[in-house]
């Protein structure tokens, strides 16, 4: 995360929205990469919004145990090939419990999209409020606000994650809070990257000119600055999104993601894993998802980093594609 | 019993430990290749790989069941339990003493006789004084960890505080010459013998005693003498004791010369390595881990392996508790309609399966020691009973369903966690009961449900006893004069009924335990129609042994593999 912040942070996109934003969009287009990762994330999203569609479809639902599915005696492992695979049951049954797998997955989607979107979110609004804070306020208020986000770039998160989803009531609705304590904890480079910017474009003469003008700094910042940070923090933003998902996965595994019955991913991969060998169909099917969900995240992320900095669309043409790291 | 959250956690802890230590006769002593067809052999190295260290190896701070595994192989005590199969296993017998006690006429003095030749470690001749100095010294403050039952049982023990503060000892305990020992309790106590299995009733030289640091080399009594004890019990050498002799020990076999015994473990670490077996894992036991149900499942078309895996039952059930005096469980039609609508089948899977826990409608287990008598006042099938569920919710004034909160723990380690709650949620949806799920941190579970204060409406709990009779599992949970408000308590329903309280103390009196036993199962029925807890199931426990084991021996009295009684090839 950081190092990609600081790789952003040496960068000055000058790429003026009006413009850019066809030229962009024809920039991704062309790359296979990109497009592809594209439409894995429709995919998933219509997957993720028409899971009970899907669950009705398939006749099934992701909470009824299905008792006669599973083999008592031997610890409940499916019965039939390939984790209890049937006509009822697309991608078979989970050992101990026969809950359909197919549907777990479906649902699965629903939160781990959704915490990931709203987690970049929220790290999104709050680093790009203390970076243009710290980057036109005062020398102590540029300080202080830089102190915490260093101090936030150095907090153990996984750790501080857990410590804030143990304490919480169980009462509160785990999705939003999973959002919340991902997005507080990961606003740190978002920040950095937009306090950077800032500190390059207010010097520009368009932003003294309009500071001359009498503009106050809520409106420099509104509309000088922003337009201009846009694609860095677009970019940063895409970066984030898969790592969220991984987030939201690992804080699942570690039994203090979203409250069962609620399926995800996560979850699922950490009931899973005692079963590796007895039913492997259970552990590949979440992590398959896993994995497709982040690789298409940041395929597309990478692309949109790509297209929206003109120097790599340059070296693009030559061949080189952005090879920055 | 227990009165402190301290000893709660711990009898609980004792109890799932013992449990845990599940055992090994799915394929008996005498069946198939890797059974032990042929005679024992005597010497070699019995390696032991468990999870947790054998800390606090001093017998005044050990709380065991039956005196333990490990300790038992250390410290002899004034009765035993039987080192058999199955029920024969459940039955007390004389180790120290020449029989299991003489009560009393009203079972309130229990007076024993040592046997002739007994020895420590060093040769010096083992006395009555010896076991009375063990006894009193668990009640120093500094050695604590052992049973609740010595403060509460022994005439005037109270406020003692150890032979350290108060040499002139406990007047309770007489010691008229050195082969007689005579207890004076406060109250009728029938399991008395049950009782002097714990390894409190271990003797104890006054002159070899170093307090705290007794633990490093406790003095044996036992087969064997602690050689190495590396960080408090991590790692524990043993080798024969030279002064033990069978002449006086009809119960422990002491086959291996040397037992190694190896903690920190992961349980699949170990698992893996007493199925793989190489090198001394040959020759390897465990005492402390089960096999799971993915294991299960995997050994399961392993033909060599599963002749390898022991089948242990502990008295244990888990099981839904009320509290009665939050609404609606103060309702018994409530409660009822939970009884029948809850899929017993689908808890049985979520625990492991039908191999790893049996449906339980008793509250009492399943097995004849601790009187169980079978019986369901609320016959609802191995899947439940949703449409007698909902006549009864209709009854009790909610037609259109109703909706309560499960507290679980966070864990599923001792299957108070997620696992069973969301399998009884699915379960009483049926009968249109919506239950939401509140999960506890595992660190403060068992203080919550067992706090008065804190006790919710609807939790998951379970309860194993400290000795296989019926009195310590009802009397905790039933009897009214152990509600506790400012510490343990265990009696969820907070039932207090003179009518039950007077059966307790009643049973109590009978020092004949299959008369007792009878009685208790009554008992139970008796409770159970009442519906103040929901029992669902009963844990069996699965457990993997080395390939070079022989003369495999699992009591039902501990579920354990008895380490006292196997050898090495």
């Amino acid at each position: 995360m950081s190092g990609t912040a600081s790789l952003l942070a040496g960068e000055t996109a000058q790429v003026s929205p009006a413009a850019g934003a066809a030229q962009v969009w024809r920039r991704l287009r062309s790359r296979r990469a990109a497009l592809a990762g594209a439409i894995v994330l429709a995919a998933l999203v219509v997957i993720a919004l028409s899971a009970p569609l899907l669950a009705a479809i398939e006749g099934q639902d992701p909470t009824t145990y299905h008792d006669t599915l599973v083999n008592s005696a031997s610890g409940g492992v499916p019965i039939g090939s390939f984790g209890g695979v049937s006509a009822e049951h697309w991608l078979g049954v989970e050992p101990g419990t026969g809950r359909d797998v197919f549907a777990r997955l479906v649902y699965g989607a629903r939160i781990s999209l959704l915490v990931a979107v709203g987690s970049t979110a929220v790290q999104v609004l709050i680093g790009v409020g203390v970076g243009l804070a710290a980057g036109l306020g005062n020398r102590f208020l540029d300080q202080l606000l830089s102190s915490t986000t260093d101090v936030m770039l150095a907090l153990p998160s996984l750790v501080f994650a857990i410590a804030l989803m143990a304490v919480v009531p169980s009462g509160f609705p785990r999705p939003v809070l999973l959002m919340l304590v991902i997005g507080l904890l990961g606003w740190g480079g978002t920040a950095r990257v937009v306090r950077a910017q800032t500190l390059t474009l207010k010097e520009l003469d368009y932003v003294a000119a309009a500071r001359l003008g009498g503009s106050s700094r809520w409106r420099i910042a509104r509309r000088e600055l922003l337009p201009s940070i846009a694609a860095p923090v677009i970019t940063y933003a895409a970066l984030l999104l898969p790592t969220n998902v991984v987030s939201e996965a690992g804080l699942s595994f570690l039994g203090v993601g979203v409250k069962p019955p609620t399926s995800s991913w996560g979850q699922m991969l950490s009931s899973a894993t005692t079963w590796f060998r007895a039913d492997p169909a259970y552990v590949l099917l979440p992590a398959l998802m896993l994995f497709v969900t982040t690789l298409a995240f940041t395929v597309v992320g990478d692309a949109v980093r790509t297209a929206l900095d003109p120097r790599a669309a340059s070296r693009t043409k030559v061949g080189t594609r952005g090879a920055v790291s | 019993m227990s009165r402190s959250p301290r000893t709660s956690r711990r009898l609980a802890a004792a109890a799932v430990t013992v449990a845990l230590a599940g055992g090994a006769v799915a394929c008996g002593p005498n069946s198939g290749d890797a059974g032990a067809g042929a005679t024992p052999h005597r010497g070699g190295t019995l390696t032991i790989l468990n999870q947790d260290p054998q800390d606090k190896f001093d017998p005044a701070r050990e709380y065991t069941s039956g005196g333990g595994n490990v300790p038992s192989l250390v410290f002899r005590t004034l009765t035993t339990r039987a080192r058999a199969n199955g029920t024969a296993g459940t039955k007390v017998v004389p180790d120290l003493a020449t029989d299991t006690g003489t009560p009393s006429k009203d079972a309130t003095v229990w007076t024993y006789h040592l046997k002739d030749g007994l020895k420590f470690e060093d040769g010096s001749p083992i006395t009555s004084a010896d076991i009375k100095y063990g006894i009193e010294r668990s009640f120093a403050p500094e050695l604590s960890g052992g049973p609740p039952y010595f403060h509460d049982w022994l005439a005037g023990a109270q406020n003692y505080q150890g032979p350290y503060k108060d040499p002139k000892g406990l007047d309770s305990i007489e010691t008229p010459d050195a082969k007689t020992i005579v207890f004076h309790l406060n109250k009728p106590e029938g399991d008395f013998p049950y009782l002097a299995t714990a390894t409190q009733f271990a003797p104890v030289p006054k002159a070899k005693d170093t307090g705290v640091k007794y633990a490093e080399h406790p003095i044996s009594s036992g087969p064997y003498e602690v050689v190495k004890n590396e960080n408090d019990g991590a790692h524990l050498v043993l080798k024969r004791n030279p002064y033990w002799s069978p002449k006086t020990d009809d119960q422990r076999k002491a086959y291996p010369d040397t037992i190694d015994v190896q903690s920190g473990l992961d349980p699949a670490v170990i698992n893996q390595r007493l199925s793989t077996g190489s090198g001394a894992d040959a020759a390897a036991v465990t005492t402390d881990t089960n096999l799971g149900p993915s294991e299960l499942a995997q050994i399961g078309g392993d033909k060599q392996l599963a002749a390898r895996v022991g089948t242990g039952h502990f008295g244990y059930t888990n099981y839904l508790a009320f509290n009665t005096k939050v609404k609606p469980f103060d309702n018994p039609k409530v409660r009822q309609a939970i009884a029948y609508a809850v899929n017993r089948t689908s808890v049985v899977n979520a625990a492991g399966g039908s191999s790893l826990a049996d449906p339980a409608t008793t509250f009492l287990p399943n097995q004849a020691t601790f009187g169980y008598t079978p019986y369901d006042p609320f016959p609802a099938g191995a899947t439940g009973d949703p449409a007698k569920a909902k006549e009864l919710l209709k009854e009790a004034g909610y037609p259109g369903g109703l909706t309560i909160t499960l507290t679980h723990s966070s864990s599923n380690a001792d299957q108070y966690g997620p696992d069973i709650a969301t399998a009884v949620q699915d379960g009483l949806k049926a009968a249109g009961i919506t239950v939401k799920l509140n999960s506890v941190q595992e660190s403060g579970y068992r203080q919550t449900i067992h706090s008065v204060s804190t006790e919710p409406g609807f939790f998951l709990a379970g309860w194993g006893a400290d000795w296989p009779s019926g009195g310590p599992f009802l009397a905790p949970i039933f009897d009214g004069r152990q509600i506790v408000t400012d510490g343990s308590n265990f009696n969820s329903a907070q039932l207090n009924d003179p009518s039950v309280n007077d059966q307790i103390d009643a049973i109590n009196k009978i020092t004949d335990h299959a008369a007792a036993a009878r009685q208790w199962g009554a008992l139970d029925q008796k409770i159970g129609q009442q519906a103040l807890v929901v029992p669902l199931f009963h844990p069996v426990y699965k457990r993997l042994y080395g390939k070079d084991i022989r003369n495999v021996v699992i009591s039902d009295w501990t579920g354990v593999l008895d380490v006292s009684q196997v050898a090495v090839k």
